[in-house]
């Protein structure tokens, strides 16, 4: 026997048409839960995407060491480790620093000091500003342009800085601050470069570096008692055919460095856009959970819709089960009616979903929202799961039904 | 599906059914013997509450016995699953009911075609062979008509056509006059009495003594068990049949032929 599914198609439709407002009311309810969670797929996936660009923007060959041992089992933790990870203490050291310097097939190395603390710009209040100390060969492994001065090298003064464009007018008013001075930890330091504006406060370096001051690691060194404190030291191998062996021989070395312990990481390729990208889908996961709250809530009148539905037309049942229905034909007449509204209600939330999406990316965010095939699959695929979840029981209920007991039922 | 004449189409076999639990449990059906063969038309009497419309919805395989057997065309049905049941019901049985029941939201047309789409015809052969069955009841003009915007009569009319248009070897029909007025279900009479002609097999309960009349059998039902099991004797059967004929061929046709013009009219407006 034939399941009739385009029959109960076209009956579902004219049955949603008829009750016009209720089903248009009970749609928006799927829509709305599945644009928030469009919005944050489409969202985190556009961030994570941004961090893997950069990467490849950077031409391959570059690796990260990181101190401390990223966790990667509870998503939810990443929030927080990816946030507390700058902070934690540090166990790179300038030694670690001069052996990866010499392994073979290395061309750049340059490791990152991160500093907080007040900056001071003349007579302006003191602002809390992030500090990078690092050594000249830092644009070499990320990527830095100049837009006017020169970045620090080997032979500027200890008490030169450069700064980033957004800290240039933040702290003096314009971007042509070659030459200015600003004070912090009790040091004067002068401006002598300004960095072109990046507008990617999203990487992998988890620094904003259109908000950052760089200055040498010696100078970051003398507010840390003359230790250097390496969060991160960056990597550039001669080409990407070189880099696994050139992996190899860090954790080689950095392992008898350090008596043994692993306490550091190494990340390359995709994997260097894990920590801000992980961090990303842990807050996608998060948001995602109370956006299928309203989901759940959706699906719930879906199912008190569709509760009605069957009650109103008990004896519609009754008729159908005496004409010859059988209890499969009555289940998928009521599950195609529930399938129906939540999949038009996937498809409309997708479209507001990714409208949404953009709107709150031009206004706020410095990327655009992701569109690929999986956040496609996933918005339909909820959807059906919805409809079919909150389907299947107004639907074997309605089957359920005696038909005498329905034929009887006062119309 | 071809059938012995000595056969009968419906053999029930000390049928019980009772409803309730306990002590407020009370037998519907108390052992009831019953054959029926092929192309009787059988009016069951009684008064209310004795069983007949259980009997009939047992028979039409809408609801179970609690005890003793019934074979449908030799076959037992008790142990059929619901999907087994569902399949005859659309294929060997037509119901027509006192209220109607035409779904209120379909045509006159998609109403009759619905037996058909359980069968799992196509669209356009259900749209032909409904139309077909309209046109014999004089309906075509009715086709594209809600139910609400049909007379009474009208209505069962559409109701019988439904009823017949999977070709079923049985039609059950449950007091099919009782919401009618008397020309109206004379016309229905009419119509029922023709199928039986044609070698249906029609079981009809009713309330209405006039009605058996048309019937070539009459069972009188008291508290569950049958009573009385006449045969009509056939001579006058037949006489009082085609005199009824006669007389209700001119004036229903008129009847309904003025009544057609009043609703297009309407409709026009």
């Amino acid at each position: 026997m034939r399941l009739l599914l385009l029959y109960h198609l076209g009956c579902a439709v004219e049955s949603l048409r008829a009750n016009r407002s209720r089903t248009i009311l009970t749609v928006l309810g799927i829509t709305i839960g599945i644009a928030s969670i469009i919005v944050i797929l489409a969202l985190s996936a556009g961030a994570s995407r941004i961090v893997k660009e950069q990467v490849s923007d950077l031409g391959g060959g570059v690796a990260v060491v990181r101190a401390g041992v990223t966790e990667t089992e509870p998503q939810i933790n990443n929030i927080t480790a990816a946030l507390s990870g700058t902070k934690t203490a540090s166990n790179l050291s300038e030694y670690d620093l001069e052996d990866i310097k010499s392994i073979e097939g290395v061309t750049a190395v340059a490791p990152l000091m991160l500093i907080g603390g007040d900056v001071t710009a003349g007579e302006n209040t003191p602002k809390v500003v992030q500090i990078v100390a690092t050594n000249p060969a830092l644009p070499d492994v990320i990527d830095l342009t100049m837009d006017e001065g020169q970045f620090i090298d080997s032979v500027t003064n200890e008490q030169t800085a450069v700064v980033g464009a957004q800290l240039a007018i933040d702290l003096f008013g314009t971007e042509q601050a070659a030459g200015r001075t600003f004070t912090t930890h009790g040091q004067k330091f002068t401006v002598i470069g300004i960095l072109k504006r990046q507008n990617k406060p999203i990487n992998y370096n988890n620094v904003d570096f259109d908000y950052a001051a760089i200055i040498s690691i010696n100078s970051g060194k003398r507010f840390n008692q003359d230790i250097a404190s390496i969060q991160q030291i960056n990597i550039r191998a001669i080409n990407n055919e070189k880099l696994p062996e050139v992996i190899n021989q860090i954790d080689k070395e950095l392992t008898e460095n350090h008596f043994g312990e692993k306490d550091f990481t190494i990340l390359a390729g995709d994997d260097l856009a894990r920590p801000a990208n992980e961090m990303f889908y842990a807050v996608g996961a998060v948001l995602s959970i109370v956006a299928g709250i309203s989901l759940l809530v959706g699906g719930i009148g879906v199912m008190n819709i569709m509760l009605v539905g069957v009650a109103e037309r008990t004896r519609e049942i009754g008729i159908r089960k005496a004409l010859g229905a059988s209890n499969t034909h009555i289940v998928w007449q009521f599950l195609l009616e529930s399938l129906v509204m939540s999949i038009v209600g996937g498809l409309l939330g997708y479209v507001f979903g990714y409208l949404f999406a953009f709107g709150i990316a031009r206004t706020f965010l410095t990327f655009n929202p992701e569109f690929n095939w999986e956040i496609a699959g996933a918005a339909f695929g909820i959807a059906l799961i919805v409809g079919l979840l909150f389907g299947l029981y107004p639907a074997i209920r309605a089957a359920r039904k005696d038909p005498i007991a329905s034929l009887r039922q006062y119309h | 599906m071809p059938k012995s004449a000595s056969q009968p189409v419906i053999a029930l076999k000390s049928l019980v059914k009772r409803y309730g639990m306990g002590d407020a449990e009370q037998t519907v059906l108390n052992k009831i013997d019953l054959k029926i063969n092929k192309g009787e038309f059988i009016a069951i009497m009684g008064p209310s509450g004795c069983g007949k419309t259980t009997l009939l919805n047992v028979i039409g395989l809408l609801d179970h016995a609690d005890d003793g057997d019934y074979k449908l065309d030799g076959r037992s049905v008790d142990t059929l699953s619901s999907w087994r049941r569902a399949r005859i019901r659309s294929e060997q049985i037509g119901f027509v009911f006192q209220s109607f029941n035409l779904i209120p939201r379909l045509s006159v047309i998609d109403n009759v075609a619905l037996p058909l789409t359980y069968k799992g015809f196509s669209k356009t052969k259900r749209s032909i062979k409904a139309s077909e069955m309209l046109s014999t009841f004089h309906l075509s003009n009715r086709e594209y008509y809600m139910p609400w915007q049909l007379s009474g009569g009208q209505t069962q009319r559409v109701a019988i056509a439904r009823a017949l248009v999977n070709n079923p070897s049985i039609i059950l029909a449950d007091e099919p006059t009782g919401n009618l007025d008397s020309r109206s279900s004379h016309v229905i009479m009419e119509e029922l009495s023709d199928i039986h002609q044609r070698g249906n097999t029609i079981i009809m309960v009713t309330h209405n003594p006039n009605l058996t009349s048309y019937a070539s059998r009459v069972i009188t039902m008291l508290d569950g068990q049958i009573a009385s099991d006449t045969q009509a004797p056939r001579s006058k059967r037949s006489k009082s049949a085609l005199k009824r004929r006669l007389d209700s061929q001119r004036k229903p046709t008129k009847s309904t032929n003025r009544k057609t013009k009043k609703t297009t009219k309407k409709g026009s407006k």
